[in-house]
């Protein structure tokens, strides 16, 4: 028992002695971008993000940190997590706890849901977007840009890109594809059991239902703007109707639904069900060459257009190492490592940045950039393009689907 | 009669390992597709990821849970030994009730346990600590380990112990030549609950650890979302040999000594 009782006392001092204050050496804020190059050098970036994407985790592990040791002398440390949403709630408590320096996270992947969450409590070091120089490539008129679902970016996170959703089916099975919402819905109807979506709250099962709210609603853009309750409740319950009555023709009569979008790419190229969809527009082609889809597979988009987001980084109040994390997000917006990410063999992810403010041999580069076989061309996609609701019509929608489509209420 | 037995054997190990088996053909498949039984098309792509890409994510894991799953089951042995030495051989008032007390960890959901914790640890500095993690590892492997030797030493005659110290021998080596030999089938099934708790501990490594302590169960449950099978099926490999290995090794070890001592 006291041999017991030592060995505590023991762990206890020693990680006691194991924590290291690191206090700001310099004024952030105030700092000059030169300034904080010098503070960034020789610092480790704790960078927490979604790890489901081998091919993101590659990008991040090799490119980017190389490039970022070999250039500010800055340590990149990946941390994959299941769901960033943990890391936001590590925060909370932190917060709680009062601890104000020293925190373990210094660079989140983040947008939406997440960023309200940290906005509301406080949770964000800024605003710095600002301040890092590569913000000049940013057109920060889009409202996909200076919204993140409706709610004001102002500067709290830095974006890093974009994302658009498509539909994805295979011509072997489904030579042509219905063109727009009515006649997926149609299509639907006329092929029981061959089509299926994620149960919201699912990211990628809820902007399904967003697309069929959108088909009920008279003008896409009302939502970003003023709006009244009642015209709100009349395209949403629409929305339940439709959707509780397709029920019977869903896979497996609408009793469960793929718990995500993975599980439902499997069931897609299982051939269980004969469409997926994505929120990533290069998803399909890269399924393909990882040889998780036929080569049959192509993508398109509704003729009404698609939702399409932005997705950030952000810095905790808290981070130990904040100059090396505004460093690696104004390395991330960089021309050079968004057209590295841009590559469909990398990862195929939107830039970020607007590309005809980069100089002219830089936009051609972006322009040549070759696409994978089920890639809609970036015309095509950008001619097709909705903006995401606010946060909180998404969350109405997601408890309403809930209430009226699961429970039948 | 041998024949049979050899039959028997082989069944039960084609049992324990079958399951294995499309995990192994995933991580080596490139494209496999319904209704096809076997891959279409086979390759290293997977395997590639995983020694090249995340190799360095991956080794770090290895270390990780393996330094914290032994550290946890030594000091769950050290804290559960005397303990359940207590609750198996003497009748003391409150035995019950400290039984159910034991049980607690077990039945309140872990996330209730960790969150809890972790607000404490912030404030004790033990957030994001090895030690930290240890001792929220020790609150779930505990009550199975003192369990285990709570059955163990209820079997357990202090007689021996007696009669060897009358017979003169030092409390060293009646603990070395006498205690510890007729509990080792115990001590060695207790220890291998608690590593192998320690081994799987997701949510407890990811509040306490906050990703400083990258363990296998991480990296792999963030893969697992990927929906890329080869890769999904790769890791688990990784992640299910070192505790197959560690229950073969019990398993062998058990095997020869059988529990003849415990009685």
């Amino acid at each position: 028992m006291k041999k017991t009782l030592q060995l505590v006392l023991l762990l206890l001092v020693i990680s006691l002695t194991c924590q290291v204050d690191k206090t700001q050496a310099i004024d952030l804020h105030k700092a000059s971008w030169d300034e904080i190059v010098q503070a960034a050098d020789g610092q480790t970036v704790d960078w927490y993000m979604w790890g489901g994407f081998p091919a993101v985790n590659t990008y991040v592990n090799t490119y980017v940190a190389a490039r970022l040791k070999e250039k500010y002398n800055i340590t990149l440390r990946q941390v994959p997590v299941k769901d960033i949403a943990e890391v936001v709630s590590k925060l909370v408590i932190e917060k709680q706890a009062g601890k104000t320096s020293g925190g373990n996270v210094d660079l989140m992947w983040i947008n939406g849901e997440n960023f309200r969450t940290c906005k509301r409590h406080d949770l964000l070091f800024g605003p710095f977007a600002d301040k890092l120089p590569n913000q000049r490539f940013v057109d920060w008129s889009k409202p996909s840009v200076y919204n993140d679902f409706g709610t004001p970016v102002e500067g709290m996170e830095s974006p890093w890109g974009s994302a658009q959703m498509v539909m994805i089916y295979d011509t072997a099975r489904t030579p042509e594809p219905p063109g727009s919402m009515a006649q997926l819905i149609d299509w639907i109807r006329q092929h029981p059991g061959k089509f299926a979506y994620p149960a919201p709250p699912d990211f990628t099962g809820s902007v399904f239902v967003r697309h069929v709210f959108y088909h009920y609603s008279e003008d896409v853009n009302l939502w970003q703007g003023e709006y009244t309750q009642k015209q709100f409740e009349k395209a949403a319950s629409a929305t339940y109707r439709l959707l509780t009555e397709l029920k019977p023709a869903l896979w497996r009569q609408g009793t469960t639904y793929p718990e995500s979008p993975v599980r439902m790419n499997t069931l897609f190229a299982d051939g269980e069900i004969d469409f997926s969809f994505s929120y990533h527009q290069a998803e399909a082609s890269r399924n393909i060459q990882d040889g998780l889809f036929p080569p049959t597979v192509r993508s398109f988009v509704f003729d009404q257009g698609t939702i399409a987001n932005t997705h950030f980084v952000a810095i905790p109040y808290n981070a130990a190492d904040t100059a090396a994390a505004m460093v690696t997000a104004n390395f991330l917006l960089s021309a050079e490592a968004q057209m590295e990410k841009a590559k469909p063999d990398v990862w195929g992810d939107f830039p970020a940045l607007d590309i005809t403010r980069l100089p002219r041999q830089q936009q051609q580069q972006f322009i040549d950039l070759p696409r994978g076989p089920a890639t809609l061309s970036n015309q095509e996609l950008q001619a097709h393009q909705l903006p995401e609701p606010p946060s909180e019509i998404l969350i109405q929608l997601e408890k309403g689907w809930e209430q009226h489509v699961l429970k039948g209420r | 009669m041998n024949k049979r037995s050899f039959l028997l054997g082989l069944s039960i190990i084609a049992a324990v390992l079958l399951p294995f088996l499309p995990l192994l053909l995933w991580s080596v498949s490139n494209q496999w597709f319904y209704p096809a039984l076997l891959p279409q098309q086979f390759g290293l792509r997977s395997w590639q990821y995983i020694l090249s890409t995340a190799g360095q994510q991956i080794t770090e894991g290895l270390v990780q849970s393996t330094s914290l799953a032994l550290v946890t089951t030594c000091c769950s042995l050290t804290v559960a030994l005397p303990a359940a030495r207590a609750l198996g051989l003497y009748c003391f008032p409150g035995k019950k009730a400290i039984g159910l007390f034991l049980l607690l960890p077990i039945i309140v959901p872990p996330l209730c346990v960790s969150m809890g914790y972790h607000l404490w640890f912030i404030r004790l500095g033990l957030a994001e600590t090895f030690a930290g993690v240890v001792m929220a590892h020790l609150t779930f492997c505990l009550p199975y380990t003192i369990f285990v030797l709570w059955g163990v030493f209820t079997d357990y005659d202090p007689d021996f112990e007696h009669q060897a110290r009358s017979l003169g021998a030092s409390p060293i080596q009646v603990l070395v030549n006498v205690t510890l030999p007729m509990i080792l089938p115990g001590i060695c099934i207790a220890a291998l609950f608690s590593f192998l708790l320690s081994w799987s501990q997701y949510l407890s490594t990811l509040i306490i650890g906050g990703g400083r302590l990258l363990t296998l169960p991480i990296l792999l449950f963030a893969l697992m979302d990927s929906g890329d099978r080869p890769v999904a099926a790769a890791v688990s490999l990784v992640f299910v040999l070192p505790a197959l290995f560690a229950l073969l090794v019990n398993a062998h070890f058990l095997g020869r000594q059988g529990m003849t001592g415990v009685r």
